[in-house]
């Protein structure tokens, strides 16, 4: 450990650590522009110029390229340091517009506290100031080169950190300019971090400019759930409207970064869209009227069919609190569920990933950076939790070897090998290199089995959801564990369908899953089902059979915060708070606990209250559009009105399920929380009983994915993600597609007893041969195939557009 | 001074050079040529060629004059492979032109100087950077390098020692600063050529991260005449003490005879002016000559006697550089052709960091305002901290862009002043 | 579209290099030489040879003085105004360039037969002041051998 003394204030900091670094540590902020810690140090602003006094390193010298040593002195307050660092502001400033009052950026512009803390106040500068002409990049990022100081972040962490190519530095010495070769919108999913990393306002937030001053924003640190990852978020409010979302930091989870979908992905909570009214049968009635209505049908239902006839089904985008009032609810009462997944193989997948992830074989997001080998098994990162395919990336700029095992055509923004498997052939694979020895491995994978026998941090990143089975979990688990047993700092990741899967795994009650649930509604012994954050209408796979079952309920009652199918569909609905204004607890991919404070108070915003004036002339004393409660408070107050009912509070976790006894949510505040991680077992314990082999698929299956855009629940409604959706498309390989007689770029139609869809055709060599792979898209009704995975027997394909159609 | 009689030193880079074509192998071979590099092969032992290169002191002839044995020295024996040398003819500094009359000359001798250089760095590959606007040097390089493969000098199994080295040209698209190492690597191979401040130095991880000696190519060609004639040889041409070998002097400006001059190491600045350049053109006085290029400092006259060669210049607090002697008479503004140079370097930053980048064209026009006569003493200062504070750039791009600056305040004060106190250029 | 011949020619070149990257001034400068200038599909299509993006090739195109963005005319004039060139009239040669061709710095001549550009130092400073036209280097100049000059090149491209 280097000592050093910076500022009279002596430090030790571990070997390698910037002397920028090491000011930090004793609370010394050297100013910077190019140096940022994810993207490290290039010495090109040269504002962090510090005066070297003692040991190596002699006169003024640039903080960010110097690492600590023993002996050094180190002065940032020496005049002579002082004094070039104010003549680097000045150069900056000399091209620098002075539009800091209608900039995005004012008041948490770096540019600008140096500037002023810098010492620079006045304007020596005789000459003109250089311009630039700027380019459209799209619906989220707004583009003003003037204000450029050429730090060379965005492009840094463009193409070096994020691995997209289409933004960098163009021209030569003070005509450098920042942008694409030609106008047009960013293609990296990570592309809304330009704004977070600009010093300065050259990349603006443009869904949300001009509508605020920074510090006019309630600003709320919260949790992204757009994935299962929960990455860290800053929520900025104004007149009750959520208007933009900046990633936090997080040293375990995210880093510095988040992914478009999660910084843009909360239109739903302010829309005009957004039901505010409960409503009874369709007409909006008074919330205390819908609650007497549900609370009395309810008790109607169980008097004449019993307590088990009434259901309750859930989903993963609830928060752990609302998730515990449900399975409290179904335990007291008898009720049925809750079933919180959508299919038998879905919840056995999920939940079997659950019961493996052990205290030892956990990594985080951050710790996927240091693997050196990442095996992907039944996994799409880009698609599925964008920002692990970043954190990948890390690790293979470390020299980490990535392999892909998956039929879908993963893309990656690195380098990696693919090996297109089909759903039944993944858990073989891994099988193979699971066995204790790896001469045992068949002969394709001899190369990937001898690198994970050299490797020493491989982690298994594994899908645990509709696309990966049960098997696959299990395997990936198993070859994790083997490793760890053969010495190996092994890690397990298991990427998971929603925001709050893992809590969904313990708090799924029985059945677990609404196609087991369908069943008992289709032999008439559930009666009723109450909805909470879920919308089956839109999520189930088979649509035709959900309909003829849900007409057979007596009673649906939803309670939601967007305006679903399913919601739409029901006898009684009530509109619940976002998680923004309920704030909670979600449990990510890796059992990490996650707390956020409600960001606000909800209602309707006064952009659509105020008629378009502003401020609203009308006065009143009350908020409009507060009648939501939290999903959670509601059920319990429904609950609570039925005779013999339970008034718990929904913060009380007692009694609920054995590992979160005494847990209290509050405590669980993250890093440094009693509950950062969820009480796991410490390690392995004999392996699970083993299980059958796969069914083998026998004609190829099409399967039913997610992508970035279009297919989560609640960011498919972002009018900003939409314009950055590609048209939802089949995707199959070209051999395949030979065999209907489709080409890339025809169109062909897919059919089942259930209905038919028209899409185009994409061929792509890295898809497994024999499998289809078709988006969960919300502009397909792609409810037809009746199973995410489904054999390619139900289904029907035929051309109808491109040549010879 | 210029009646009198013209020197005779010994022509040693310069020797096959004719006024109007190039020099072919034979007369190469004939002058002695590849015989170095015969014995070197014969010998077997590359680490020999690096001690007599360190041992003749044979300085980095590009401007930044590190030690060429040094630097071979710096790549590790175990260091991976393959090694690179890149022979830097992009030679991009105002006033030098040297690399392309010694192609013009003789390139057999820079083809021999870069095997024997990537013998002994124990290289595969030999890459000559240069600059576009040497189209015509590039094609006489391809051309001679296939003469040199026919003939087993280059290629595969060269002279039969089991050594093999491919040469290629790699044509640059024309920047100044690809002259400089870090730069031309990154232009190499294929990204934005900024500077790469290090460590890692390019001989332990440069080219395709790979061990790669950058040498000048007048560096390179002084190579096989010392593996010919010695260390001791090389050390005895120079005309003083701490010189070595000859320099090719590059005399442009207001002297009668413009043009290339092999002298030997130390010739004194007033021999190269006088005897060998014909002497101040139209009668007019040496008032000061930039020695090394447009990134050194003006010598004034009161240096007129000064030996060229490194150390005397250091010890002044000049710098050799490339050997580029411009000279200005009595009738120039310093102070415009200093504007003239700020120019330059304003337009050639690569853009990477805020001094160059942004502080370079700030001075340049603090520098016109004063030869516009609109400068204050205020102006001269602030001219003066900039400069100082250039030294805190990313590479020597900026410290050398300022030299000149600087070198006026010191040795012209009082001609800027002049523009102060007249509002306006004396000159003019 | 490039020619069958040049296309194929620098897809074995590139085939046959080790880092195929190394080549992307060559291939820009080839794709230049036919389209006249350095296009936008010429952009694109050194970067489909390449692996690389347009804008990864832009940001190579935009660094370097001798690739040319914009349309440049039959004859590229870059006139060195470097100090020694400057010391010796470049300046006035400028102005004269400029008055003959009835075009400021950096345009091209209507009838699209030159281009006057400033260059930095070309390494002719033993025959300032000198200029390149296609990169072949006149020097030292006049006023007299640059009317010469541009009068022989018309007569040539007619």
């Amino acid at each position: 450990m280097p000592k050093l003394i910076i500022d009279d204030i002596s430090v030790a900091v571990p070997e390698g650590t910037k002397v920028i670094e090491a000011a930090e540590q004793v609370g010394i902020h050297i100013p910077r522009f190019c140096y940022h810690p994810a993207l490290g140090s290039v010495g090109a602003c040269r504002v962090c110029a510090v005066k070297f006094l003692q040991g190596p390193f002699k006169g003024v010298q640039m903080s960010c390229m110097i690492e600590a040593a023993d002996g050094m002195v180190v002065s940032t307050t020496d005049p002579e340091a002082v004094d070039f660092r104010r003549h680097v502001i000045e150069w900056l400033m000399i091209n620098h517009p002075h539009d800091c009052p209608v900039c995005d950026e004012g008041g948490h512009c770096l540019l600008q506290d140096m500037t002023v803390s810098g010492g620079h106040g006045m304007r020596r500068y005789q000459g003109k100031k250089r311009t630039y002409l700027d380019q459209d990049l799209g619906p989220l990022v707004q583009h003003e080169m003037n204000r450029c100081i050429q730090c060379y972040r965005c492009s840094r962490f463009y193409q070096e950190y994020a691995g997209y190519r289409d933004l960098g530095v163009m021209g030569i010495a003070s005509r450098v300019y920042y942008g694409r070769f030609g106008p047009g919108t960013l293609k990296s999913p990570f592309s809304g971090n330009l704004i977070d990393i600009c010093p300065t306002g050259v990349y603006t937030d443009r869904p949300s400019r001009y509508k605020g001053r920074r510090w006019d924003y309630e600003r709320t640190p919260s949790v992204c759930i757009h994935c299962c990852l929960g990455c860290r978020i800053t929520v900025n409010v104004r007149y009750r409207e959520v208007v933009r979302i900046e990633a936090r930091y997080s040293p375990t989870v995210n880093g510095h970064f988040i992914c478009d979908r999660g910084r843009y992905g909360f239109f739903y909570a302010s829309s005009d869209r957004r039901p505010r009214k409960a409503r009874s049968g369709g007409a909006e009635t008074r919330p205390k009227n819908a609650r007497d209505e549900a609370a009395h049908r309810l008790e109607e239902i169980t008097a004449r069919h019993g307590s088990g006839s009434v259901a309750v089904v859930g989903g993963s985008r609830s928060t752990l609190e609302t998730l515990a009032a449900e399975r409290r609810i179904c335990r007291q009462l008898g009720w049925q569920g809750p079933s919180l997944f959508t299919g038998t193989e879905e919840s056995a997948a999920a939940r079997r990933a659950a019961g493996h992830l052990t205290t030892d074989l956990a990594v985080s997001l951050e710790a996927l950076k240091n693997a050196d080998l990442i095996l992907v098994a039944g996994a799409d990162p880009i698609n599925e939790a964008p920002m692990a395919a970043l954190a990948i990336r890390q690790a293979a700029r470390n020299g980490a070897h990535i392999e892909v095992i998956d039929p879908r055509p993963v893309t990656l923004p690195l380098e990696y090998v693919h090996r297109p498997a089909g759903t039944d052939k993944i858990s073989e694979i891994l099988r193979g290199l699971g066995k204790p020895s790896t001469e045992d491995a068949s002969g394709d994978i001899q190369d990937l089995a001898a690198r994970l026998d050299q490797s020493r941090r491989p982690v298994v990143v594994c899908g645990a959801g509709k696309i990966a089975s049960e098997r696959t979990v299990e395997q990936a688990a198993r070859l994790a564990r083997n490793l760890r047993r053969a010495g190996k700092k092994a890690g397990l990741f298991f990427v998971m369908t929603g925001a709050n899967t893992f809590a969904a795994c313990r708090m799924a009650g029985d059945p677990a899953d609404l196609e087991t649930l369908l069943l008992m509604i289709e032999d008439g012994k559930v009666r009723a089902l109450v909805v909470v954050e879920a919308d089956p209408m839109s999520e189930y796979p088979d649509l035709a059979r959900l309909v003829d079952a849900l007409a057979k309920l007596d009673l649906m009652v939803v309670l939601d915060c967007i305006d679903t199918e399913t919601a739409r569909a029901a006898h009684v609905f009530f509109p619940t708070q976002t998680f923004f204004e309920t704030g909670g607890t979600l449990i990510n991919n890796e059992a990490r606990i996650q707390q956020a404070r409600p960001a606000f108070a909800g209602g309707t915003p006064i952009s659509q209250t105020g008629g378009g004036s502003h401020p609203p002339r009308v006065f009143r004393d009350d908020i409009p559009g507060t009648e939501a409660l939290s999903a959670g408070q509601l059920l319990m107050d429904i609950v609570s009105a039925l005779s013999g009912g339970i008034s718990r509070s929904v913060e009380e976790f007692d009694g609920v399920a054995p590992e979160f006894s005494g847990f209290d949510p509050v405590e669980a505040t993250g890093e440094r929380g009693t509950w950062a991680k969820l009480p796991l077992r410490t390690a392995a314990g004999p392996d699970s009983p083993q299980m059958g082999g796969e069914t083998p698929i026998k004609k190829g299956e099409l399967l039913l994915v997610e992508s970035v855009y279009g297919t989560e629940a609640l960011s498919r409604s972002s009018p900003w993600l939409q314009e950055l959706e590609s048209e939802p498309a089949l995707t199959l390989h070209p051999e395949d597609a030979s065999r209907w007689g489709l080409q890339h770029g025809d169109r062909c139609e897919l059919s089942t007893e259930a209905g038919a869809l028209t899409v185009p055709v994409h061929t792509s060599r890295s898809t497994a041969p024999g499998t289809l792979v078709l988006p969960r898209h919300r502009r397909l009704r792609w409810q037809v195939f009746q199973h995410f995975r489904s054999g390619l027997d139900t289904v029907r394909i035929r051309k109808t557009g491109g040549e010879g159609a | 001074m210029s009646s009198q009689e013209t020197k005779k030193y010994p022509s040693v880079l310069l020797q096959n050079r004719h006024p109007d074509r190039i020099a072919t192998l034979d007369e190469y071979r004939r002058s002695g040529g590849y015989e170095g590099l015969t014995a070197l092969l014969g010998a077997g032992n590359p680490k020999q060629a690096q001690q007599v290169l360190l041992d003749a002191n044979l300085l980095g002839r590009g401007g930044a004059a590190f030690p060429a044995g040094k630097k071979m020295m710096t790549i590790a024996e175990n260091a991976p492979f393959p090694r690179y040398v890149v022979c830097n003819a992009d030679e991009m500094e105002p006033g030098t032109f040297k690399d392309r009359v010694l192609i013009f000359a003789d390139p057999h001798q820079l083809i021999e100087g870069i095997v024997i250089a990537g013998y002994a760095a124990r290289a595969s590959h030999g890459i000559i950077f240069i600059r576009p606007e040497y189209e015509q040097a590039a094609r006489i390089m391809e051309r001679e390098i296939e003469v040199a493969r026919s003939e087993g000098l280059v290629g595969r199994n060269i002279l039969q020692s089991g050594y093999d080295m491919e040469i290629v040209v790699h044509r640059s698209g024309g920047r100044y600063i690809c002259g400089e190492a870090t730069a031309q690597i990154n232009a190499l191979m294929g990204v934005r050529p900024n500077p790469k401040q290090p460590p890692p130095y390019p001989t332990t991880k440069g080219l395709w991260q790979r061990p790669t000696v950058v040498q000048n190519v007048e560096t390179l060609c002084c190579m096989p005449h010392i593996l010919r004639n010695g260390a001791q040889w090389f050390g005895s041409l120079a005309l003083t003490e701490n010189g070595a070998g000859t320099k090719v002097f590059c005399v442009s400006g207001r002297v009668e005879r413009p043009g290339c001059y092999e002298l030997p190491m130390g010739v004194p600045l007033k021999e190269i002016v006088e005897v060998h350049a014909g002497g101040i053109k139209n009668g007019g006085r040496f008032k000061a000559c930039l020695p090394g290029g447009a990134s050194t400092a003006f010598v004034p006259a009161r240096l007129y006697d000064i030996p060229m060669d490194y150390e005397s210049l250091k010890q002044e607090g000049f710098r050799l550089g490339t050997a580029a002697v411009m000279v200005f008479d009595h009738s120039d503004c310093l102070v415009d052709a200093t504007v003239n140079l700020l120019d330059f370097f304003a337009r050639e930053s690569c853009g990477w960091c805020t001094p160059c980048r942004d502080g370079l064209p700030y001075i340049r026009d603090l520098m016109k305002r004063v030869e516009a006569g609109r400068g204050s003493t205020e102006t001269i200062e602030k001219i003066e901290t900039m400069c100082r504070h250039m030294w805190s750039a990313y590479c020597a791009f900026a410290p050398g862009a300022v030299s000149p600056v600087q070198g006026l305040m010191a040795e012209f004060k009082d001609e800027v002043m002049a523009h102060v106190e007249q509002g306006g250029c004396p000159f003019k | 579209m490039i020619p069958e011949p040049t296309l194929s020619h620098l897809k074995d070149r590139i085939a046959a290099a080790d880092h195929p990257r190394e080549l992307v001034v060559d291939v820009m400068f080839a794709l230049q030489e036919h389209y006249g200038y350095l296009s936008d599909e010429a952009v694109e299509t050194t970067g489909a040879l390449l692996g690389m993006s347009p804008l990864q090739v832009e940001e190579l195109a935009t660094f370097y003085t001798f690739l040319y963005r914009e349309p440049v005319g039959r004859y590229v004039i870059h006139l060195c105004d470097s100090v020694i060139c400057w010391l010796d009239g470049a300046e006035s040669l400028r102005d004269h360039l400029c008055r003959k061709l009835k075009i400021e710095m950096g345009r091209t001549t209507p009838d699209g037969l030159f281009t006057l550009l400033p260059v930095c130092c070309i390494g002719y400073c033993d025959r300032s002041p000198a200029m390149l036209v296609n990169r072949k280097v006149y020097g030292p100049l006049t006023p007299e051998k640059v009317d010469e000059l541009l009068e022989k090149l018309k007569q040539e491209s007619e």
